[in-house]
Formats: C-alpha cells, sequence, structure tokens
C-alpha cells in the first residue's frame, strides 16, 4: 500500500495519539516555564533599566538597551535548553514514526548527518566552510536503491567593514544521495540558474567561463535550461546521465517543490540539495500536536523526499547495474 | 604611430581569438563524432553474437538478419563519411528496432539467458548513442553559429569551412511512448 494522507490519519489516532498526549503535556510544560521566565526577566530588566538610568546616570536609551539586551539573551538561553528536551521527544515519538510509517525499513537517527567527505564528493557547493552541522539521518533502501538524507547547515566565517566576525549560510535545507540507476564515470553538476535568467545571452557567455566549474553543457530541453544550468567533464557522457526523461521528470520536479535545486552526479551517485530557510525537522513550541494540520506537514515533506526514487526513476536500474 | 600600432595589435588579436575560436569548435565536433563512432563499433561488435544466439529460435525473420548482417558489414568498412556513417546506423537502429519487438513472438527466446544478456547490453548501448548524437548535435549547433554569425562569420570564409548537418534524432527517442496510441494502431 502507498502511504496517502488518509492512511496516516488512520496511524495517526490509533499508534500516536496516545503517545502524542504525553509530548503535549510535556509542551505545555515548556511553555509554562518559558513564559514564567518572559515575565521575571521582563521584571528584572525594569528593575535594571531604572538603577542604571538613575544610578548610574545612564541615558534612557542606553539604559533600554543594556537591560533589554541582556534579557533577550538570557531568555534565548533558557529557551535553547527548554525546547531542546521537547524537540528530542517530538523527534522521537513524531519524525521518526513518520519516517517508520512511510517505510519501515528505514533508520532514522536524529543526531548524525551525512559526512563532510560526502558533502565535499557531491561539489556541490565548492566554497570553504568553517562549520558544518547536520542533524535528522535517514538511510535505508526505497525500493531497493541505497539512500541517504539528513538536515544540513553549512556556513562560512566572513569579517565585515568593521572587522566584526559574521556567520554566512552556504547551504542550509536537505541532503539527499542516492545510488544512480547508470554506471557512469564523468561528472555533472546540475545548479539553479541565476545568471542566465537575469542577464540572458551575456549570462550564459558568463556562465561558460567559470573555471571552476569545468565545461558548460547545453542541454536540449528548453524548459530545464530555464531552471539550470549544467557543468560537466565528458559531454557524451553528461547527456547519458541527462536523459530526455530525467530533464522532464527534473523539471517536474522543481515546479512542485518550488525551491532552488542543486543536483551532481558523481561516482555513480545522485546528490541533490533543497534549499530551505528554516530548519526542516523541529517541532514549533507554538502549536500543539494534537491537531493533525501539524502532523500533516512534517509528513508531506518527508513523503517528498522519500518519492525521489520515484519520480527520477532511480529504481529502473539499467543493464550494468543491476 | 602608436595609434596606428596599437590598432594593428588589436586587430591581430582579434583574428587570433576568432581563429582559434572557430578551430575549438571545429575539433570539438570531431572529437564527439569519434565518441560516438566508437560507441556505434561497440554495438556493432556485439550484433554477430546477437544473429548467432536470436538465429534458431526466429524462423520468420531470416530477411531482418541478413539486412541486419549486411549493414553491419557495411559499416565496418573504413571508407565510410560522417554522413555515410550517420545513415547506415539510423537503418541499423531502426532495425534492430524491429526486431525487438518481433522477439515478442518467441517465448523460448525471451527466457533465453544468453539473449537477455545480449538485449541488456544493446538497450544501454542504445542510451549511449542517444545521448552522444544529442551531443553531436549541439556542438555542430554551437559551430554551424560561429560560422554563419558576425563577425566569425568573415574569417570562416576565410578559412573555407562548411556548414555541418546536424542528426535527425527518431522521433521515437524524443518523446515519451504514447501508450493509447500504440493500442489504436
Amino acid at each position: 500500500m502507498k502511504p496517502n494522507l488518509a492512511s496516516l490519519l488512520d496511524y495517526y489516532y490509533e499508534s500516536m495519539y496516545p503517545e502524542l498526549k504525553a509530548l503535549e503535556e510535556k509542551r505545555l510544560s515548556t511553555m509554562a516555564t518559558l513564559k514564567k521566565a518572559a515575565f521575571i526577566l521582563l521584571l528584572i530588566s525594569l528593575i535594571l533599566f531604572f538603577v542604571l538610568h538613575q544610578a548610574f546616570m545612564f541615558k534612557p536609551l542606553h539604559a533600554a538597551l543594556v537591560s533589554g539586551m541582556s534579557a533577550f539573551l538570557i531568555f534565548m538561553f533558557i529557551y535553547r535548553h527548554e525546547s531542546a528536551g521537547y524537540s528530542m521527544l517530538f523527534k522521537d515519538q513524531v519524525i521518526e514514526k513518520i519516517i517508520h510509517f512511510l517505510d519501515p525499513s528505514l533508520i532514522y537517527s536524529k543526531m548524525s548527518s551525512i559526512s563532510e567527505l560526502e558533502y565535499q564528493r557531491s561539489e556541490l557547493f565548492l566554497a570553504s566552510y568553517d562549520r558544518f552541522v547536520g542533524n535528522d539521518l535517514v538511510m535505508g533502501k526505497i525500493e531497493g536503491v541505497d539512500v541517504r538524507f539528513c538536515d544540513l547547515h553549512v556556513e562560512q566565517k566572513v569579517r565585515d567593514t568593521d572587522n566584526k566576525e559574521e556567520w554566512v549560510d552556504i547551504f542550509q535545507g536537505l541532503f539527499f544521495i542516492a545510488d544512480f540507476n547508470k554506471t557512469f564515470h564523468s561528472k555533472v553538476v546540475v545548479l539553479p540558474d541565476i545568471a542566465e535568467r537575469t542577464f540572458g545571452v551575456l549570462g550564459s557567455w558568463m556562465q561558460g567561463m567559470n573555471v571552476q566549474r569545468g565545461k558548460l553543457i547545453k542541454l536540449d530541453h528548453p524548459e530545464f535550461e530555464k531552471f539550470f544550468v549544467t557543468y560537466g567533464d565528458d559531454p557524451i557522457e553528461s547527456r547519458y546521465i541527462l536523459s530526455h526523461s530525467l530533464m522532464e521528470e527534473i523539471v517536474q520536479f522543481r515546479t512542485k517543490v518550488g525551491k532552488p535545486l542543486y543536483l551532481s552526479f558523481v561516482d555513480s551517485k545522485l546528490y541533490l540539495a533543497m534549499h530551505y530557510t528554516k530548519p526542516l525537522f523541529e517541532p514549533i513550541l507554538s502549536h500543539s500536536l494534537l491537531e493533525f494540520t501539524s502532523i500533516k506537514d512534517y509528513f508531506e515533506l518527508l513523503n517528498m523526499i522519500v518519492s525521489i526514487v520515484n519520480e527520477f526513476k532511480l529504481n529502473e536500474k539499467l543493464w550494468s547495474k543491476r | 604611430m602608436e595609434t596606428f600600432l596599437i590598432v594593428t595589435g588589436v586587430i591581430i588579436f582579434i583574428i587570433i581569438v576568432m581563429y582559434n575560436t572557430l578551430i575549438s569548435k571545429r575539433n570539438q565536433v570531431d572529437n564527439i563524432f569519434a565518441g560516438l563512432d566508437a560507441i556505434l563499433k561497440k554495438r556493432y561488435d556485439l550484433l554477430p553474437n546477437l544473429v548467432a544466439t536470436v538465429k534458431e529460435y526466429m524462423v520468420h525473420e531470416r530477411i531482418t538478419l541478413e539486412k541486419i548482417t549486411e549493414l553491419r558489414s557495411k559499416a565496418t568498412t573504413n571508407t565510410l563519411t560522417d554522413a555515410e556513417t550517420v545513415a547506415l546506423d539510423k537503418q541499423l537502429s531502426s532495425m534492430l528496432g524491429n526486431l525487438m519487438v518481433a522477439v515478442e513472438n518467441y517465448p523460448t527466446l525471451k527466457a533465453n539467458e544468453n539473449f537477455l544478456h545480449l538485449q541488456g547490453t544493446l538497450n544501454e548501448l542504445e542510451e549511449q548513442i542517444s545521448a552522444a548524437r544529442r551531443a553531436y548535435n549541439q556542438s555542430v549547433t554551437d559551430y554551424n553559429n560561429a560560422i554563419q554569425m558576425f563577425p566569425t562569420n568573415f574569417m570562416a570564409g576565410f578559412m573555407k569551412l562548411k556548414r555541418k548537418e546536424v542528426f535527425s534524432i527518431p522521433v521515437m527517442e524524443r518523446q515519451n511512448v504514447d501508450v493509447k496510441n500504440l493500442f489504436q494502431k
């Protein structure tokens, strides 16, 4: 049976609901603690404001900034500490259950991620990075195809004009690796097309000049070319990998998800990165899990990821891969 | 005097760039054609095996098999031009397509291990050939654009570069199979 929303609804009420009630209690107590902390911190910061203003002769703006900022930082610290416990429970009782509902053979490990070596091997992002954090690794076989995916956040430390340190995102979102259904030896990288969209022919010329990436491969699928720019070592093998049907499927997938998509094909593997602006599998403290809608989004996201294998027909292996 | 030297220098530089661009585009076409040729050869090597395997089973397909053998021996002689290679490959592809359809009528053949292996390898080669054709077409298009567009067209004229023909890709490869249409036939 293919998992769908209706069967998830049954599963939700039969297998998840009793445990979610316990989780809901945890959520409410966390919320209560946070509210209490916020109230006390507000009082303290008000007192601090008056003390600074009256006794130490701070200007009202400065006093407000100092007291407000310190209260905010302390609150963030408490928030992180308090919500971490809830988040762990949430992953055990919601994310893991949804994954097993989609495919019981998949293994979920909330603290692990793909390795840095795999990230580098994909060659999707060439910029050097200083922080590599990932979690929520899922691995196993979907329809006989080896897959691994996780939530990944890669950042770079830069100094701004005032010589202040700043963390800049290189990538945040879903990182997905699967066995590809064809054997190949060269490397193909497919990136969102920004230059050609913005600058037209001039942009296309600029793409050809990208020495870091290798040869520009122009493909005979107009819609695919609109979304993506492709680089590869070998013009024939690049087209062997990106067959007409695969390009069609990638375009459809890209249209469906509506997010920037990065793909690469290296060592007979497919690497896919999808950009998100928030962590993928974290709970929202203000939403009750006793409402089905708050579970639905996680299910749809996971279902979309698991369906990549089918959408790209990775299970239809060519002769030499069987 | 100085201005004259600078202008001459710039003109010579532009001529060199244009010349090199055209040559590299022509070489790219040749290079990809060589890649295509290599894959086609792989398929030619496979054909005697295939014919030998299916001959015992396919009693009604004698003519197709003979035709395939004939085309293969024509293709492996070394005197073919690019265009002839392309034409032969097209014929051979459609012949093989027909043969694979006819296989449906021979259940014992379909179960033959050796045949299945050959069929798998052939399918894969077919995919590679299709990729090579597409790569070839793109390189020819780039080359044709360069020799027809301003200002490289003047340079191409001096170098006596001629337009090259693109492969017509079989319509079958471009479209997804329309099952409804198949049944109506």
